[in-house]
């Protein structure tokens, strides 16, 4: 690993000034940070450690139409936060079934909505190009091992899979992301905090080098209730999704769907909402056919590599057990 | 073998001992010492407290740290390695990118090392992450750094890393070396032609890697002209040997201690390539150098299981008696070396088939030498006979486990003797029983659970040759009070297989001494002299009959009867004795001594001899997006006497985990532009996790075999793993009516 120097935040805008230096890099949980610094990926200059901030470690219920969640709380004490199972087990869900207990016991939701992806040229540096690590040089995964690659968002730079399970979720629920900055605060919906690859696959988000994620702010839907998010996996801990849904339901006294939230994970260099398969669902009755269908919307504009096809009928199947979960929970 | 000259250790201190771990009494235990001792793991506690000392975990002061760069084309010629701003790092002491020493000669060639190339001897590059300089600083950190900044330039050459890759060549395993290893026995082609009832399927595994949790690594300490090797190893002889050919010295100045040993799996049974230049640097820096190989470069500067193709033809009657059975294998193997391809060893006596054909051929590829990985052969020669025996059961209509039995035999085929113990059929009877076989519906498909997922249950019987190896034991007794204390040094390495408890116990059981008495040393060329190979699920075969051998000549030193305790009173009393292989030679001993595999089995001059196992899984399939899951898994083992219960149950829960693994999940991926091993990481390379795993009921059948030895033990470590990939392929075509002749069977096969 480089040598770096180390700074820890006392307050926020202390972070903000720290992160103005040249090359300097925010180190939350460090989950990822430390891992990517020791395969040379990341090669920051200077930490800014802002793990002793407590004010940014929260879950607040209070708010009847919010469910505001500190970006520095950890993974695991959301995953099994007693408001947060019931009312949205969905996000409880995909934060129990991210990596492993000690990484979630460290890692915090802001950190781990800008995990970086998993695909395995990025991580293997020389001799593998990647327009990601090193722009320019090319993407081994094209004609290579796909197998886990995107079916969506891909470009002829990068097929890289976005991998973290919370923006799934959080994706389906409308959050918005609250950043800090130089100039002040902002919010960005969390459906435009990640950006696809285009031609610069380096640029994976929308924030700039000296903002920090300090809340996620979730709107209350009884949908909420109704929701699970189901991950298939190559086993049963400790993986990425080969395919992942987070499905929402509000259903009406005869049965019928009023609401409607499908978004989808480990299929796309960004998180994704099928929104056409949600739209697919509205006034119908969830049945195996048109849970069925709802996937197959859900999945009608995948892009295959080489490897990967099965998953998009995986995630057809996915999509639609998902359905079938919510709708036992929103009735 | 002339053990004199060793330095034998003097006191107890640098020995691992039994009796710390013993010290907390469990309620087993009970006060009096006779009667059979407590089955208990006798280094229990130091494991999970994290108080057992691993070979790297040896700070000696002025330790510096080495870190290898490697080569990062697939093949080719090293034209330059710029050292320049590694050399310039701060507190980098050597760079290194040549050595000059001797290679260190193949284990299956007459060598000691797990293949014959030694990295920085020449300008070769042979497979991707190759190494190809080695960076010695003050720290870890500081080498790691210097490692990174080494670039070299190449001269790159086509490359095929895969047994079916282009380029990949294909060689008659006879034409190339002195033994076929193919077996051949009566008229099979002809047999087979004639047969009613025919199966001729081609079946895969892949190329895999062992994965231990402790790294490869060494703690490396010159004093004057000796040197002290600590390394986690199942072979310390071979190090110490091999290394002193390399290094042109007297093995006598060289000890090797391999303290205890975080999972070997045959990844550790030799002389690694990392070591020799350590030694070279160490000695030239004047400083110990402590090295440990990364997780990465482990899966490419160690030995890892081939893939394999089979082709299994059998055939047989309409009453299901199998009439002629050929096994044809593809293994994979290096370009530079010629690992054996011996998986016929086995499916010729799995069943009593009096045809019997086979030919073995090696695909030279551009990879590091592949080696033996746990059941080596017979994990991968299992999932092809077994899964063909299961087709052949569908294709008679008769149950799989009644056929089974119905081609039991008491004689090997092959050989024509008996074998010196055979509870195939045993495993298989009580097997069933426990599972709830006769419950079983046999068209695939036909049971479902409650949820709706499709249940499947399969069967697979395996066996693993109960090999026997030369070994040495030294027993000193001295008193203690009113009881004694025992210290025995037994030619043996602790990988976690129990090796100490199950040595603890045989002493505790005869001289009737509490466990906390016993001190056990293995693994250490200081205690005693050799320390052979500890491999091939002889370990517990091979230290038990010496053990035995040094308790009779205690007791007929000090004039005892065979039975009892040793009355009080006696003083200080040191004994040697030597076991070896029923059949072996007493020069194997001086073999041993060398460093050099001295194996027997399963070929006694009286007997054949195998363990056995059988196993029957459940599996249950997701109705929809069709995740395969392992609840339950019931096997039972012949291993002629449980040595000791309770690692015996442990070694065949983690192989039946093993299993598991091979099944659905492991293999090594390949990316032909590159070279190397794609997933090397324990991320990537997809190992089962503990909800991976549900029921696992173990059963022993405890029978004593003592045609092989008079402790009537066979190995276990090995067999336990066998068949349970062929047993979970058999679930998942019972389940699902897909019958996956590759491994490992992934969602996408059964989608």
């Amino acid at each position: 690993m480089k040598p770096f120097a180390y700074t820890r935040a006392e307050s926020v805008a202390g972070a903000i000034t720290a992160l103005g230096s040249p090359g300097a890099q925010l180190l939350a949980g460090g989950t990822t940070m430390y891992d990517l610094m020791k395969l040379r990926i990341e090669t920051p200059e200077t930490l800014v450690d802002i793990q002793g901030l407590k004010a940014l470690n929260y879950v607040d219920h209070s708010r009847p139409d919010m469910l505001v969640l500190g970006a520095g709380a950890r993974m695991s004490d959301v995953a099994d936060n007693a408001f947060v199972k019931k009312n949205f087990p969905a996000i409880s869900e995909s934060l129990w079934r991210a990596a492993s207990q000690q990484l979630r016991n460290m890692a915090t939701l802001g950190g781990n909505l800008l995990q970086r992806t998993r695909c395995s040229y990025f991580r293997g540096g020389e001799p593998f190009p990647c327009n990601k690590r090193e722009p320019g040089s090319g993407c081994a995964a094209l004609e290579g091992l796909d197998r886990g690659h995107a079916l969506f968002g891909g470009s002829t730079s990068c097929i890289a899979t976005y991998p973290g399970d919370l923006a799934i979720s959080l994706l389906a629920f409308d959050a918005v992301i609250e950043v800090a900055g130089p100039k002040g605060r902002r919010t960005v919906p969390l459906a435009q905090l990640h950006v696809e690859p285009g031609d610069t696959p380096q640029i994976e988000h929308v924030l700039s080098d000296d903002e920090i994620i300090v809340e996620i702010r979730v709107p209350r839907t009884p949908s909420g209730r109704g929701s699970t998010y189901l991950k298939i996996r190559d086993r049963e801990s400790y993986a990425f999704a080969l395919v992942s849904a987070a499905t929402g339901l509000t259903l009406a006294r005869d049965g019928s769907v009023e609401d409607c939230r499908i978004a989808l994970g480990g299929v796309g260099t960004r998180p994704i909402r099928a929104t056409a398969a949600e739209r697919s669902l509205i006034g119908k009755k969830v049945t195996a056919a048109t849970a069925r269908a709802a996937g197959e919307i859900a999945f009608a504009g995948a892009k295959p590599g080489h490897h990967n096809a099965f998953r998009i009928e995986l995630g057809i199947r996915a999509v639609a057990d998902a359905l079938q979960t919510a709708k036992t929970r929103a009735s | 073998m002339n053990v004199s000259r060793r330095k034998f250790l003097a006191g107890t201190a640098a020995v691992t001992t039994a009796a710390t771990a013993a010290v907390v009494a469990t309620p087993h235990d009970g006060d009096a010492a006779s009667g059979p001792p407590p089955s208990r793991r006798v280094d229990a506690r130091e494991k999970v407290t994290g108080d057992l000392r691993y070979a790297s975990d040896r700070l000696l002061p002025g330790t510096a740290h080495a870190v290898y760069a490697v080569a990062t084309i697939g093949k080719g010629r090293l034209l330059e390695v710029n050292t320049k701003a590694a050399e310039a790092a701060p507190g980098v002491r050597l760079v290194l990118t040549r050595v000059d020493v001797k290679p260190p000669g193949f284990l299956q060639g007459g060598g000691h090392a797990f293949q014959s190339l030694q990295p920085l001897t020449s300008d070769r590059i042979a497979y991707r992450g190759q190494h190809i300089a080695l960076v010695v600083a003050d720290s870890l950190h500081a080498a790691t750094e210097a490692a990174a900044l080494i670039t070299a330039r190449y001269e790159a050459e086509p490359i095929a890393v895969e047994i079916d890759a282009p380029g990949a060549q294909k060689v008659r395993q006879s034409d190339v070396l002195p033994t076929a290893h193919d077996v051949v026995a009566g008229n099979a082609p002809s047999a087979f032609a004639a047969a009613p009832v025919k199966i001729d399927h081609e079946y895969e595994s892949p190329q895999s890697h062992p994965v231990p949790m402790e790294l490869i690594a060494s703690v490396v300490q010159w004093d004057g002209d000796d040197l002290t090797i600590y390394e986690g190893t199942q072979n310390a002889s071979a190090v110490q040997n091999g290394l002193a050919l390399q290094l042109g010295i007297s093995p006598e100045r060289i000890e090797v201690l391999s303290p205890s040993v975080g999972g070997a799996f045959g990844q550790k049974n030799s002389l690694q390539t990392h070591l020799a230049p350590v030694a070279v640097a160490a000695r030239r820096l004047g400083r110990p150098i402590k090295v440990v190989v990364p997780r990465t470069q482990t899966f490419h500067n160690a030995s890892f299981r081939p893939a394999s193709h089979h082709r299994i033809r059998l055939g047989a009657d309409r009453s299901g008696r199998m009439l002629a059975a050929m096994h044809d294998v593809d293994q994979q193997t290096s370009r530079h070396d010629y690992f054996p391809a011996v998986y016929t060893e086995l499916t010729s006596r799995l069943y009593g088939i009096t045809n019997y054909g086979s030919q073995q051929n090696l695909v030279r590829t551009d990879v590091q030498t592949p080696g033996f990985m746990r059941a080596p052969y017979e994990s991968p020669g299992t999932f092809a006979f077994e899964s063909a025996v299961d087709e052949l059961s569908y294709a008679l209509g008769k149950d799989p486990v009644a056929l089974r039995l119905a081609n039991d035999t008491a004689v090997d085929p092959i050989s024509g003797h008996p074998f010196s113990s055979r509870y195939l059929a045993d495993t298989l009877r009580r097997g069933s029983r426990k599972f709830g076989w006769s419950e079983r519906s046999a068209a695939p498909g036909s049971m479902r659970g409650r949820d709706g997922s499709l249940i499947g249950w399969g069967v697979a019987a395996g066996a693993y040759k109960a090999a026997t190896a030369p070994a040495t034991a030294r027993l000193r007794l001295i008193p203690a009070g009113r009881t004694y204390h025992a210290t025995i040094w037994v030619d043996g390495h602790e990988m976690g297989q129990g090796i100490r408890s199950a040595v603890a116990r045989l002493v505790a059981e005869d001289l009737q001494l509490r466990l906390e008495h016993i001190e056990v040393g293995v693994g250490d060329t200081r205690g005693v002299p050799p320390q052979h190979l500890t491999a091939g699920s002889w370990g517990t075969a091979t230290a038990l009959p010496a053990v035995y051998a040094a308790l009779k000549e205690l007791r007929k030193k000090l004039g005892l009867g065979a039975k009892g305790p040793v009355p009080s009173g006696r003083g200080e009393t040191i004994v040697l004795a030597r076991s070896r292989a029923p059949g072996q030679p007493e020069a194997i001993h001086d073999r041993a001594a060398q460093g050099l595999p001295a194996g027997a089995g399963p070929e006694y001059p009286e007997f054949t001899a195998f363990s056995f196992v059988s196993h029957f899984v459940e599996v249950r399939v997701e109705p929809t997006t069709r995740r395969i899951r392992v609840p339950r898994v019931v096997s039972t083992v012949d291993c002629g006497k449980v040595a000791s219960p309770r690692t015996a149950e442990s070694q065949v829960r983690g192989g039946v985990i093993w299993g598991i693994g091979a099944a659905l999940r492991e293999r090594s991926e390949v990316d032909e532009r590159f070279g190397g091993f794609a997933n090397p990481t324990l991320e990537e390379y997809v190992v089962p996790v503990n909800a991976d795993i549900g029921r696992i009921d173990v059963g022993l059948i405890d029978k004593p075999d003592f045609n092989l030895n008079p402790v009537g033990v066979k190995g276990l470590g090995e067999v336990v793993m066998v068949g349970v990939a062929a047993a979970v392929a058999n679930a998942v075509f019972h389940a699902t009516g897909r019958r996956v002749r590759h491994l490992p069977i992934r969602l996408e096969d059964v989608l």
